[in-house]
C-alpha cells in the first residue's frame, strides 16, 4: 500500500517534470518575453544587396522613442505626423531597427522599416534613403490583404524614389489629403478599390521619414555615424573582396 | 508561620539560562537559524511543488497525439516547407477518451497557405484550428489582451497571440485575410503574451477551419490531459498501439529534469540535515558546559534531597527551553523573510514556476518546531544523564579542587 503511494508521487513529479520541459522549450523558442516588436528585413544580406546595390556592408543599430526623449519627443513625432500613434502595438517603446548602409567604409545610406496597419492585416513598408533624407527605393516587405502584389510592384514603389519628409508636409495623414495638391498627390493608388491600405501605405512612408528625422538625422552630426545605439549588429555582404565592418565598431 | 514559597523547574531553569546570558543567546541564535533553514527549506519544497502542480494545469495537455509523420509543431512545419501534413479522423478522440487514464481531450486541425507577399520570396502562415468547447478550459493560462474566445463554434473568427496579432497589427473588431483562400475574417480576441508558442499561433474554429480547408472530419493533432495519478509511460505505450497515430512526448527531457530535481531536493534536504547537526551538537555542548560549571550546585541539590529525576527533569527543561525558543526565533525569522528568500531562489534558479515558490503554513511552523524541540530533547539527554548520576559530596568536592 505504502509502495503503491510512493510510486503515485513519483509519477507526479514525472509530469512535473514533463511540463517543466514543456515550459521551457516554450520559454526558449519565445525568448525575449516583453516589448514591443520592431521592423526588421527578413533576409537583411540579401535586401540590403537588393536595396542598395553598390553596398559592400551595413552595420544594425536600434532607436526607440521611449528611449530618445520619450513622451515629449513623442509628442513631436506625432505632431509632425499628424497623427496619434494608437493601438496595441503602435507604441513608445516600439525598437525600430535602422541599416546603416556603406561602400567600404563610405556611409551612402540608410534602411528602416515600419509596421503599419492595414485593412486586413500588417503592412511592412522600408525605405532606402540618402545620408540627407532622400528616399532611394521604397520596398513593400509584407503585405496582407487584397492587391498585395499591386502595392509591391516596381511601378507603384518608383513614385516614391526621390521624396522627402518635406514633401509630405502638406499631407494630412488623418483627413488623408495634401493641401495644396503636391507631390503625394500625384502618387497613385493601384488598387483603387483598396483606398484603405494606399492610405495607410502613405502613411506609413511619412511615418518612416519623421521617425528616421528624430531618431537619426537630428542626432547626427556630419560626417558622424548612427547615434547611440541601443544594440549593434554587423553585416558584411558574403563574397571575396568584401571589406568587413567590425562588430562594435566605434559609434 | 508561612509556607516555604515552591519554585518549579521551569523557573529554576530559566534562572540558570538567565546566567549566561551571551552563551545561551548563542545558543539560541543556532538552534533558530537551523529552523529558519529547515523551515525555508521545506517551504521552498512544498512551495516549489504547489507552483509546478498549478503551473501544469495552466499548460493543459501534456501530451499530443498526431497522425504518424504529421509536423506537430508550427516551427516545424515552416522548416518542411508547409509541407507533410498528415491526417487523423476525428473518430480517434473517441479511442482516446475511452482509457481511464484521460481527464480530457481537445481536437486540433493545423493548415499552412502560401502568402507569396511576405518577403522577396513569399512565407508560410499557420493556422491552429480548436474546438472552442474544449481548448479554452485546456488552456487556462491562455488570458486576453482584448477580446475572448470565438462566438459560435463555426463563426469566422480568429483568435490570435499577441506576436502574430502584432505582426499583422490586429486588434478586437479588425478583419483578417487568409491569403491564397482569399477569406476574411473577423478578430474577436487576442492574447496576452505567454511565453509559450500560442503567443505565435492564429487560432480558428476547428469546424470553420475544416470546412475553409476542404478537411471535413480531419486532425492533425489531439491534445491530451492525464490525470496527474496516472502512469505516463504506460498511458503513452496504449496511445502507441493506436493505429497510424504517434504520441509527441518529451522523456529524454524530462529524465533529465527528473535527476535535477531529485538532485536538487537531496540537495535541499542535506543541508537541513547538516544545520540540524550543527545546531544540535551546539546544544549539547551548551548544556554540557552549563552542567560541568554547575557541579557544586548540583551536588547541593542532591545533598538537600533533591532525586536524580530531579536533576535529570531540570537540565532537560533547560534544553527544552533553548530548542523551544531558537524554534520559535526562527519561524518568526523564516516567515518574515519569506519574500527576501524568494526573491533571491529566483535570481538564482534559471527557470521557476509562477506563483509563490516558498509555502509556510501553520502545520509547517508547529512540525518544525515539534521537531527542534524533540531534537533538543535527545540532544539534552547525555548531559541531563551526567547531572542526574553525579554523586552529591563528589560534586562538591570536584569544583572546590
Amino acid at each position: 500500500m505504502r509502495g503503491k503511494k510512493l510510486s503515485a508521487k513519483t509519477r507526479a513529479w514525472k509530469h512535473s517534470g514533463t511540463i517543466l520541459a514543456l515550459l521551457l522549450s516554450g520559454l526558449l523558442v519565445n525568448l525575449p518575453l516583453s516589448g514591443a516588436v520592431g521592423c526588421d528585413l527578413n533576409d537583411p544580406a540579401r535586401d540590403i544587396k537588393m536595396l542598395f546595390p553598390q553596398s559592400t556592408g551595413f552595420r544594425t543599430f536600434y532607436v526607440s522613442v521611449a528611449d530618445s526623449g520619450g513622451q515629449k519627443l513623442l509628442g513631436k513625432i506625432e505632431n509632425r505626423l499628424g497623427d496619434r500613434f494608437s493601438g496595441l502595438f503602435e507604441t513608445i517603446d516600439v525598437p525600430y531597427t535602422v541599416y546603416e548602409i556603406y561602400k567600404n567604409n563610405e556611409l551612402i545610406g540608410f534602411v528602416h522599416g515600419v509596421n503599419q496597419k492595414g485593412r486586413y492585416g500588417g503592412i511592412q513598408v522600408f525605405l532606402a534613403l540618402t545620408p540627407s533624407g532622400e528616399i532611394l527605393s521604397f520596398y513593400v516587405q509584407k503585405f496582407t490583404g487584397r492587391g498585395a502584389r499591386e502595392f509591391r510592384s516596381p511601378q507603384f514603389s518608383a513614385q516614391f524614389v526621390g521624396l522627402k519628409l518635406q514633401d509630405f508636409d502638406n499631407y494630412q495623414v488623418q483627413s488623408r489629403q495634401e493641401i495644396p495638391p503636391g507631390p503625394i498627390s500625384r502618387i497613385k493608388n493601384p488598387v483603387p478599390d483598396s483606398e484603405d491600405d494606399f492610405r495607410a501605405i502613405l502613411r506609413a512612408v511619412k511615418k518612416n521619414l519623421v521617425l528616421m528625422k528624430f531618431l537619426v538625422f537630428n542626432r547626427q552630426k556630419p560626417g558622424e555615424k548612427s547615434p547611440i545605439p541601443t544594440a549593434v549588429l554587423s553585416g558584411p555582404f558574403p563574397g571575396p573582396g568584401s571589406p568587413a565592418l567590425i562588430e562594435g565598431e566605434s559609434i | 508561620m508561612n509556607e516555604p514559597k515552591k519554585i518549579s523547574l521551569f523557573h529554576i531553569a530559566w534562572k540558570n539560562l538567565s546566567r549566561k546570558k551571551t552563551r545561551s543567546l548563542l545558543t539560541v541564535v543556532g538552534i533558530a537559524l537551523a529552523t529558519w533553514v529547515l523551515i525555508s527549506l521545506f517551504g521552498f519544497n512544498s512551495g516549489y511543488k504547489n507552483s509546478l502542480d498549478r503551473d501544469i494545469d495552466n499548460l493543459g495537455f501534456q501530451m499530443l497525439v498526431v497522425a504518424k509523420g504529421c509536423p506537430y509543431e508550427a516551427a516545424t512545419l515552416m522548416l518542411k516547407g508547409g509541407t507533410g501534413l498528415k491526417y487523423m479522423n476525428e473518430e480517434v478522440v473517441k479511442l482516446i477518451v475511452r482509457e481511464p487514464e484521460v481527464e480530457s481531450v481537445t481536437p486540433m486541425l493545423m493548415q499552412v497557405v502560401f502568402d507569396p507577399n511576405k518577403g522577396q520570396s513569399g512565407g508560410l502562415t499557420a493556422f491552429l484550428g480548436i474546438d472552442p468547447a474544449t481548448f479554452p478550459s485546456l488552456k487556462p493560462g491562455l488570458s486576453f489582451k482584448q477580446g475572448g474566445w470565438f462566438t459560435d463554434p463555426e463563426a469566422l473568427e480568429v483568435v490570435m497571440g499577441y506576436e502574430a496579432a502584432e505582426l499583422e497589427q490586429r486588434e478586437v473588431g479588425d478583419m483578417y485575410f487568409i491569403p491564397e483562400k482569399e477569406i476574411e475574417l473577423k478578430v474577436v480576441g487576442v492574447l496576452s503574451r505567454s511565453g509559450t508558442q500560442d503567443d505565435g499561433t492564429i487560432f480558428i474554429p476547428l469546424k470553420t477551419l475544416q470546412k475553409l480547408f476542404d478537411q471535413p472530419d480531419q486532425l492533425t493533432s489531439v491534445g491530451v490531459k492525464v490525470n496527474k495519478e496516472a502512469d505516463l509511460a504506460r498511458f503513452e505505450e496504449k496511445m502507441f498501439q493506436l493505429p497510424d497515430v504517434q504520441v509527441v512526448s518529451l522523456t529524454q527531457v524530462k529524465t533529465t529534469i527528473m535527476t535535477l530535481l531529485s538532485t536538487a531536493r537531496v540537495l535541499v534536504f542535506s543541508i537541513a540535515l547538516i544545520a540540524i547537526l550543527i545546531s544540535i551538537m551546539g546544544v549539547i555542548n551548551t548544556v554540557l558546559m552549563s552542567v560541568m560549571e554547575r557541579q557544586k550546585e548540583i551536588g547541593i541539590l542532591k545533598a538537600m534531597g533533591a532525586l536524580a529525576a530531579d536533576v535529570f527533569k531540570l537540565v532537560w527543561v533547560e534544553t527544552s527551553l533553548l530548542c523551544l525558543l531558537g524554534g520559535l526565533t526562527g519561524a518568526g525569522l523564516a516567515v518574515l523573510t519569506s519574500r527576501l528568500t524568494e526573491y533571491l531562489i529566483r535570481q538564482l534558479l534559471p527557470f521557476s514556476p509562477s506563483g509563490g515558490l516558498i509555502s509556510i503554513d501553520a502545520g509547517l511552523i508547529l512540525v518544525s518546531i515539534a521537531a527542534v524541540v524533540l531534537l533538543g530533547l535527545v540532544s539534552g539527554i547525555y548531559p541531563a544523564f551526567r547531572a542526574a548520576r553525579m554523586r552529591p559530596l563528589e560534586a562538591i568536592r570536584s569544583e572546590e579542587e
